[in-house]
Order: structure tokens, then C-alpha cells, then sequence
């Protein structure tokens, strides 16, 4: 069951006062009656099924930075990159500020957003906070708008289309953890919903400091 | 307007029930209270000057789109001869050569959507000083839309540097970033913030104070 404890909530987009059910059955939304902005989605197991996406999610972010992303032959001549050269090249090249923006939009935001959803989960199970789940909790809601996993994969695919009239093109073991890591990440999002992470961030401030 | 006021009460809003939103974690607190309880968030019932900031980041994104069309996002050094390209000159490359698809996606991502978005916000920044009759409703919508849509814009930088990593063979063919890549990045992100610090709350305290 999903217990959402009856109070008041009001709409982000319209201000309008909303009184939260006890329950939000599995997979339905909760919509403000005024403006239609989705305030909860139920989730009957929302905890677990978050640690596990969100565990696998940063071990496949692990793979897409330890192996070869796309190599790229022409003329009898190859070249391998791998996913972190996305940036580093742009970062030898002089543009820096570039560089910071696809290495924070494709990569870092991404993780420290699962690792901090991670973090305030395994605070509530274990009873204690390695790092403060508010601070957490905060770093979430600001980094998420930037985190860009999935806009970066259909650029990969652009950018495959472009070179693949002029050279030959294979896909390496870490092109696929992308793949698979770019819609599990935007999965992910759906399913934390602010109500939900900050009662996990509650339970978890109770259980350390109770 | 008077249909309108005969058949609905007033609606119970937070600013209007004397409470306020906090925007991060979304609890409610007393409007007199400065900070969040929970999250230490400056609470405030209204992004203070929404509009102004909005549009001055609008005006700046504007701005920046000029440099980002005028200057070539990338050039492209094959055998020895060197071709720059501006986002409109490759899409236009792209059409000749029959690449629909790729001319297509470029199109969207870097023509019609900023454009579109700048557009949006400043009819959303028109709307929301104007004193009569808006339609709150479809205008939260249009926010939506203005919101979801703002980082697919980022496509064509990574498309950028994904090309940049990859095809670097030296002097048989070897593709170099161009200073339209800062500037067009930068113009998302102003988009990106300007749609954000936009309050849609405004639209509807219309309604409320009928
Ligand atoms: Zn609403
Ligand atoms: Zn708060």
C-alpha cells in the first residue's frame, strides 16, 4: 500500500488547495481538479522498486564510462572513442564551458541524481544518514531539470545517421548501456514523485534522529 | 466573466487561505514564515518579479540566437580542405545530400523549437501583466508544452560533440567546434531558466481575485 498521509497540498502550477488521499492505488495519478497538474502517482512498491532501477541505472552508467563507445573506420583508418571523449575533445579544443555543460548534462547530474535517491533510501532502511537526506533531497530538485540523458542518446543516434554515409561505424558494449541507461533514468524520474521522496526523506531524518 | 462568478465560489487557494508553497520540498507553511521547516528553502507565495526576470532572460536568449546563426557551429577539415557550417547551412547541407531525416531532426531542435519557445514565453509573459480575461487553462498547457520541450534543444550541441570526438583522422578528415556551439548553448539555457523562473501561479490569481 501507498500511504500518503491525508493533508493539504497545494498546486504548483495553480495554487489551488488539494486534499491529498489516505491511498493512490498503483500506478494512477493524481491531478489538480483545476489546472490538471499531476501531483502524485501511486506506486505500491515504490522503495524497493526505486533502489533496484535506480542501482541498476549507476551500474550501467559505470559500463557506458569503462568500455568503448562507437568506433569509426575510413580510409583504413580507426578510431575508437568512448563515452567520456564526448567531452574531453571539446575540452582540448578550448571549449571549456562547452565541455563542463555535456560532461554535467550527460553524465554527472544523471548520477549524482541516483546516487542521491539511492542514498535517502538506504538512510531509511539502515537508520541512519551518511550524508543529510534534506541537503540530498534539495540537490535533487535542482539538478533534475538539467539531467539530459535521454536528449543526449537521440543526439548520439543524429550524429550516427550524419556519419554513417561517409564511414563505417560499429557500436561498442558501452553505446548499448546508454541505450538502455537514457529511458531507465527518465523511467526512473517518473516514478519519484516529490510527495513520495519527501516523506522517504522524513522517515529517514525520524529514523537517525529519533 | 459574470456566468462565470454567479456559478463558481471562490476558489481556496493557499496564497488565499493564508499559507505558502514551498517550492522545493512542496509543504505548506504560514504565509507570515520566511523558511521552509522542512527544507530551510526562502519561501515566498509568488516568484517575486517572475515576469521581469523571465523576460530579461528572454531578451538575452534573443540576443544570443543572432551569434549562434551568424558564426559556424562547426568546421569540417576534409583532405586538407576546410568547410565551416552554420546550424541553418547544415541543415541545408543535409538536404542536398538527401538526408531528410538528420535535416529534419536539426530543423526541429535548433529552429522550430527555440523559436517556438521564445515566442511562447513571450506570450505567456504578455498574458500574465495583461488585466482582462486570459485563458488560465490553456495557458498553463502552453507552459507545459514550453517547459518539456526546452532541453530537446540541446541536440544539436551534443550532436556536435559526438562528431567532434569522433571523427578526428587528422588530415583526411578531422571536424572542429565553432564558437555557434557556446552561443547556442547558452541560448537554451537561458530559454531553459526563463521558463522556469516564469510562475504560472500569476496567471490564476486572476481568477481568484474575480
Ligand atoms: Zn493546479
Ligand atoms: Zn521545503
Amino acid at each position: 500500500m501507498n500511504k500518503a498521509q491525508p493533508h493539504l497540498h497545494a498546486c504548483l502550477e495553480c495554487d489551488l488547495l488539494v486534499n491529498m488521499p489516505d491511498a493512490i492505488s498503483h500506478r494512477t495519478n493524481v491531478h489538480c481538479p483545476r489546472c490538471n497538474h499531476s501531483i502524485a502517482m501511486g506506486h505500491n512498491n515504490a522503495k524497493q522498486y526505486v533502489l533496484a532501477t535506480s542501482f541498476t541505472a549507476l551500474i550501467l552508467m559505470v559500463v557506458a564510462c569503462t568500455f568503448s563507445f562507437i568506433s569509426f573506420s575510413s580510409n583504413e583508418q580507426i578510431r575508437t572513442i568512448n563515452l567520456l571523449q564526448t567531452f574531453t575533445e571539446l575540452y582540448t579544443q578550448e571549449y571549456y564551458f562547452v565541455a563542463v555543460l555535456v560532461f554535467s548534462f550527460i553524465l554527472l547530474l544523471p548520477t549524482l541524481y541516483l546516487t542521491s535517491v539511492c542514498l535517502i533510501i538506504l538512510s531509511t532502511f539502515r537508520g541512519f544518514e551518511i550524508v543529510p537526506s534534506v541537503g540530498l533531497g534539495k540537490l535533487m530538485s535542482y539538478i533534475l531539470p538539467w539531467s539530459m540523458a535521454e536528449v543526449f542518446l537521440i543526439g548520439v543516434l543524429v550524429a550516427l545517421i550524419k556519419v554513417t554515409s561517409m564511414a563505417d561505424i560499429s557500436l561498442e558494449p558501452s553505446f548499448w548501456a546508454y541505450v538502455i541507461f537514457a529511458p531507465l533514468f527518465t523511467h526512473i524520474v517518473s516514478v519519484i514523485d516529490s510527495h513520495r521522496l519527501w516523506d522517504w526523506i522524513e522517515q529517514a531524518g525520524a529514523c537517525s534522529h529519533g | 466573466m459574470h456566468v462565470h462568478m454567479v456559478n463558481s465560489i471562490k476558489p481556496k487557494t493557499a496564497a488565499n487561505s493564508g499559507l505558502v508553497n514551498c517550492l522545493v520540498c512542496h509543504q505548506l507553511a504560514p504565509i507570515a514564515a520566511t523558511h521552509c521547516q522542512r527544507c530551510n528553502t526562502a519561501l515566498s507565495s509568488r516568484v517575486k518579479n517572475s515576469v521581469q526576470i523571465s523576460l530579461s532572460l528572454l531578451v538575452t536568449a534573443i540576443l544570443l540566437y543572432i551569434p549562434a546563426n551568424i558564426y559556424p557551429i562547426m568546421s569540417t577539415e576534409l583532405l586538407g580542405k576546410t568547410t565551416q557550417s552554420t546550424i541553418i547551412g547544415g541543415i541545408v547541407l543535409f538536404l542536398e545530400h538527401g538526408s531528410y531525416f538528420v535535416a529534419a531532426v536539426i530543423l526541429i531542435a535548433s529552429v522550430i523549437v527555440p523559436i517556438a519557445k521564445m515566442f511562447a514565453l513571450a506570450w505567456l509573459c504578455y498574458c500574465a501583466t495583461r488585466a482582462d480575461g486570459i485563458k488560465q487553462y490553456e495557458l498553463t498547457q502552453l507552459y507545459r508544452v514550453t517547459e518539456f520541450i526546452g532541453k530537446w534543444s540541446m541536440v544539436d550541441v551534443f550532436v556536435v560533440a559526438i562528431l567532434v570526438a569522433l571523427i578526428q583522422l587528422g588530415e583526411i578528415m578531422s571536424i572542429k567546434v565553432g564558437f555557434a556551439a557556446t552561443a547556442f548553448a547558452v541560448v537554451v539555457i537561458m530559454t531553459m531558466v526563463s521558463a522556469h523562473q516564469f510562475d504560472t501561479r500569476i496567471l490564476w490569481d486572476r481568477v481568484d481575485q474575480e
